[in-house]
Formats: structure tokens, sequence, C-alpha cells
């Protein structure tokens, strides 16, 4: 399997225009192809505009973002088809059912009608969800929602998966499976960009992990590295090492 | 394609599953079509075909009285209900029981007050044409005058048509006692019933014409008004519906996931458009249906249809996309679904009661009719008068697509700039 950058990072900086701050201030990152790489901080640290900016739903104030697949660079519009974005609301049609959501989705990626009855029944099936495939989603748990969000942004198998906070309010059934399936795919060479606030599940999921606070890359490595460098005897330890224990509201 | 369809296909899928929404604009204007013609042409009825009632207290001791109440009686305008012993003193206490509006008092001169006055008349002729008459004949006695009371709750102009009545039946009667009496005077009176005849029959003829551009004979009536306007307003009402989709699509991310996907947001805005303009459509093909084939069954004027059909497809088109357009604006800029259904839905109701939907915009005062002018919904039922009122000729036409024209790029624009600062487009 291939190891080189997968995205690579180079001192992006985002003000927005009304703000005093900056939200990222020269953020350089790489990260591999195959990685699971954590991108973790307290609250408003960046972990979100960070995201936003790598799926091209912002553009930075100032740096570039470059995508790799196989070690080749690919154009803006191959980069579309190429990831795949979980936010972290709900961003999908209640009133529509599981399947009719996918089937939307899946043909915003120019995916063709067969081959999207296919991966629809699969993808649902492999999520737990295929006996609901025909019910409305309104009528989901949170978690049943979390599988929907999850595997609207896995129906055109991207090369590259963002993920904000995934795993937020479900049940550890729920919280299971999707890891599982997330380990499964990167597995098979999918590169996962993962933020959360759950240090257990970050610790036990990623390869690789980047700490941000107040716009800027505090570390980042591999976490045996980090916590060896840092002598910490657990991520969380190491969070509120480099973080501290204020509040950040 | 495959991607246009399934646009298309989610966004009827979102309109389906809105049962309040499909209601809004579906049923309500119905309901209003049913409801506000049958209203609006029970009062138009009560106005314009059933007789006035009116009492009568007639006084007279002689038979010009009579002639006058039978002319009343003959008009067909008045239901007269005549009390003879009632003293004038106690007509208004009457007129208020049972319940009359309006009540004519005549005098016991009143025939002989005539007569007096058209022998001093055609004394004057007489002299005036060196002819004698008997002097000894000539009574001098006062004009006689009638009362006309009325409820205070009468308005100045319907009390004013009824007056204008009784007065042109006065004229008649004074006529003929005047050719009477000079044809008396002359001693030819068996002459005078011919000429009182003539006179009768070379009145000059008003012809009543509605003013259109084509051969069209529809005129204003409840239905012509009702069908269009309450139509124009359901259309209007998708805000509710779309609206608050744009809403929750924006709130819940599915926009900003769209724009990480290949695919262009014009797609999404444009199935959008595509569906709610077919929806606005059906209401036209519904509400109108229900005009041409429904309202005549229950006794109400039947919807005649524009001959122009080209130009109503434009109007009907042109109507369309200025609601659908004003529910993109609302969906893009509100904050949330209960802004943008409060806001939409009041929004609605006063571009309508400018507009001259609940009530013609020719019967508000100057200043409101000005005001009008700004409200979209005024120009949409504009279009379709012209169309079912006017004849409908393009050249008149011409200002209500510039206007809606207009409002539809300020409405496109104004969401545009909203999507953007969201970073949505």
């Amino acid at each position: 399997m291939y190891k080189g950058p997968s995205i690579q990072i180079e001192n992006i900086t985002k003000r927005y225009r009304s703000a005093q701050e900056d939200s990222l201030s020269q953020v350089s990152l790489q990260i591999n192809q195959a990685d699971v790489f954590g991108l973790l901080g307290p609250n408003g640290a960046g972990k979100t505009t960070l995201i936003s900016i790598l799926c091209g739903i912002i553009s930075p104030s100032q740096g570039y973002v470059h995508y790799y697949i196989n070690g080749k660079e690919i154009t803006e519009k191959q980069r579309r088809s190429q990831i795949g974005f979980v936010p972290q609301e709900y961003a999908f049609y209640q009133e529509l059912t599981a399947k009719q959501n996918l089937d939307y989705f899946g043909a915003m990626y120019n995916i063709s009608r067969q081959d999207l009855s296919l991966r629809t029944h699969e993808l649902l099936t492999e999520l737990g969800l295929g006996k609901v495939a025909d019910k409305e989603v309104s009528t989901f748990s949170g978690g049943m929602k979390r599988r929907v969000n999850l595997a609207i942004g896995l129906i055109h198998k991207p090369a590259i998966l963002f993920l904000d906070e995934p795993t937020v309010g479900v049940d550890v059934q729920s919280r299971n499976a999707i890891i599982k399936y997330l380990e499964k795919i990167n597995s098979t060479g999918t590169t996962i960009v993962y933020t959360s606030h759950h240090m257990s599940e970050a610790e036990e999921f990623c390869n690789r992990i980047a700490l941000i606070d107040h716009g800027r890359v505090v570390t980042e490595g591999e976490l045996s590295d980090l916590l060896t460098e840092n002598n910490a005897t657990s991520l969380q330890s190491l969070f509120i090492k480099l973080t501290g224990e204020a509040y950040r509201d | 394609m495959f991607k246009i369809f399934s646009s298309i296909r989610k966004e009827f899928l979102l309109l389906v599953s809105d049962k309040v929404g499909l209601a809004l604009m579906f049923v309500m204007p119905l309901l209003l079509v049913f409801i506000i013609t049958i209203i609006q042409d029970s009062a138009y009825k009560i106005v314009n075909e059933n007789e006035i009632p009116m009492l009568v207290v007639n006084h007279d001791q002689g038979n010009g009285g009579e002639k006058l109440v039978n002319l009343l009686t003959s008009s067909r305008l008045f239901k007269i209900d005549t009390l003879n012993n009632l003293p004038e003193s106690a007509l208004k206490k009457e007129l208020l029981a049972r319940g009359k509006m309006i009540a004519l008092f005549i005098p016991p001169n009143f025939t002989s007050g005539l007569e007096s006055n058209t022998g001093q008349i055609s004394h004057m002729m007489m002299a005036d044409m060196g002819l004698e008459t008997d002097s000894a004949s000539n009574r001098t006695e006062k004009l006689p005058v009638l009362s006309f009371y009325h409820d205070p709750v009468l308005q100045e102009n319907y009390s004013a048509s009824v007056l204008g009545v009784v007065d042109s039946y006065l004229g008649t009667i004074e006529k003929t006692m005047m050719i009477e009496r000079i044809y008396a005077d002359m001693d030819i009176a068996s002459k005078s019933v011919k000429l009182s005849e003539k006179m009768a029959s070379n009145r000059v003829k008003i012809n009543q014409i509605v003013a259109t551009n084509s051969d069209s004979v529809a005129v204003p009536n409840s239905t012509q008004h009702n069908v269009p306007a309450w139509t124009i307003f359901a259309m209007f009402f998708m805000v509710v519906s779309l609206g608050s989709n744009i809403v929750k699509e924006r709130v819940n991310g599915s926009f900003l996931r769209l724009k990480t996907m290949p695919t262009s947001f014009m797609l999404v805005m444009l199935s959008k458009m595509a569906v709610y303009v077919v929806v606005a459509i059906l209401q036209v093909t519904l509400t109108f249906s229900v005009g041409v084939w429904i309202l005549p069954k229950i006794g109400l004027p039947e919807l005649t249809m524009p001959t122009n059909f080209p130009a109503f497809a434009v109007v009907v088109l042109i109507s369309s996309m200025a609601a659908v357009s004003y529910a993109l604006l609302i969906g893009s800029w509100a904050k949330t679904q209960e802004q943008a259904n409060g806001f939409g839905a009041i929004s609605i109701i006063i571009f309508g009661a400018v507009g001259g939907i609940l009530v013609p915009s020719f019967v508000m005062p100057e200043y409101m009719q000005s005001a009008s002018k700004f409200s979209p919904l005024h120009w949409c039922l504009e279009g379709f008068y012209i169309l079912f009122l006017k004849g409908g000729s393009w050249h008149e036409l011409r200002s209500v697509v510039l206007f809606l024209g207009v409002f539809i790029l300020i409405c496109q624009i104004c969401t545009y700039i909203k999507l953007r600062i969201e970073k949505i487009i």
C-alpha cells in the first residue's frame, strides 16, 4: 500500500471577515495516505475551520493545500470526486428515507443508477440500516442518523474521508459499528482525517494526531512518540498538559 | 441527466412529505375561492338584484301620491310597504322598529300643491301666448315637500341613488300634469295622452358597454376577481413550504455538504424552481377548473377564460417565477424555519391586502392605490385582470412583465448575495 503524502498543508492562515484574530495561523501538516489522522483540540481551537478548508467549503486567507492519490497530485475538480465529508450536523433530509438520501447524494457524485443501487444496499447493510432503508430518517435514533450521515460521506468510495466528530451523542453500539467500519475502509487504503472530543476513542483509532490550540499546531506526530516526548500516560493527559485546564466555552 | 432527475426527484419527495405546505398551497385557495366568492356574490346580489325595502306613508288627498307609489312599485327597485294611517311624527320610530332602511312621507297637499304649480306655469304660458285662461281656477298653493327618512348606517351615495330614482319619478308625474293642464287650458285635453306617450318614448337611451380590447363580454364579478386573486395568494404562500425547506438545508449543513461534491449549486436551485413552478401551474389549473366547472353548478358566476392563450401562459409563468423567487429570498435570509414561516406568511397577507387580493384596489383610497403598486401580488393580479377583463393585449401586459421581471431579478440577486455570504455558493 502506498504510504506517501495524501494531503500537504502549507502555511494555512484563516481570518474571518469580522474577526480580530486568526482562526488558523501558519498551519502546516502532512497527512499520509492510509493514515487515520486525528485533528484534536479544545472548543474554538480551529479544527472545524481547518476541515472546512480541506474540504473546499471555505478558502484560506493564505497558504495552500495539495492533494495526492498514490503520489500523484490531483486537481480541485478531481478532489471533489475523491473526498468524502461527514459533518458534525445531520446534513441530509430527515423527511426522506435512508435509501432516498443515499440515492440523491450518490447521484450528485455522478454514480450511475445501477452502481448506486448496489452501493446503497451494500452500505446500508454494512452499517446495520438494511432493514430500515425505506423508513423516513426522522423516525431514526441518534445513532442511526449518525450512520446515515456516515453512509452519505462514503457512498462514492472516497480516497480521503473527513469526519467532523462522527460519533458525538451516539450509543456505544453505534459508536462501535462506526469505528469498526472506518477501520475496515482504512485498511483498504482510505485516508481518514478525524476530529473528536473523545480522547480514548481517538487514542484507539488514530495512528497520527495533531493537537491544535488557538489556531496553531501545538504538536503533531505518531501518538506513541508524542506520549513519550511529553512524558504523558494517555492522550487525555497529553491534551490537558498542552492545552491547559481552563474552560474553553 | 440522472443527476438532474435525482435532484428534481428529491425536491418532489420533500414537497409531498410536507402535508401542511401542500394543504396551504392547494386546499387553502379552493376554500378561499368558495367562501369569498359566495360571500361577495351574495352581497352583490343584495345590492344589484334584491328590492330595497321602503316604508311609504301616503297622506296625499289627491291621486298624485298614489301615482308616485305605483311608479316606485313598478320600478321593481323597491319593496314597498305602505302605512298610510301613520302620522309623520311617528315615522322615524316606525322606520327603526320595522328594520327598514328608508321611508318616504307624501304630504296631504302633494297633488294639490303640484296642480297649483302646474296651473301657475300654464297660466303664465297662456298669457305669454296672448291666450286667456280661467284665472278663478288658479288657486295658489306652496309646492309640496316630500320627506325622505333613512337609517343613519345607510351610506350617503346609496341614499343619493334612491333619492335620484324618486326624483326621476316625481319629474315624470310633474311633466304629465303639466301637459294635461296646458292642454286643458287650451280646451284640447283629450289630445294630451298622445303627447305624454311620445315624450315618454322619446327619451335618450344609454347603452352600457364594457371597455375591453377584445369582443369579450366578461364583466367584473366575484368569480372573475376571486379565482385569480386567491390563486396568486396561494402561489405566494409556497413561501411556507419552499422557504422553510431552504432554511432547513442551510441550517443542517446539506447545502455545505453539496459544496464538497462534484456538482453545481445551480442544479439544486434550478430543481427547486422547476418543481415549484410546476406546483404553481397546478394551482392555477386546479382553481381555474373549479371556477369554470364547479362554481356555476352552485349558482355562482362562471369564470370566463381569456382568449389570448400565449399571453395567459406568460402571466401564469411570470407570476409563478415571482412567487418562487420570493420564497427563495425568504428562505435564504431567514435564520430559522419559524422566522421563514412567520415572516413569509404575514408578508404575503400584507402584500395581498395592499395589492388588491382581499379587496380590489380600485375601491381603495388613492394613496393605497399608489402603495399597491409596490406589491408583487398586485402586478400578478393586474396581469390576470388584463387577460380576463380587458382582452389581454401584449401592449398592456408590458408593464406587468416589466415590474415582475424586476421583482424576480431583485429576489434572485438578494438570494445569491446571502448564499455567497454563507459560503454556500
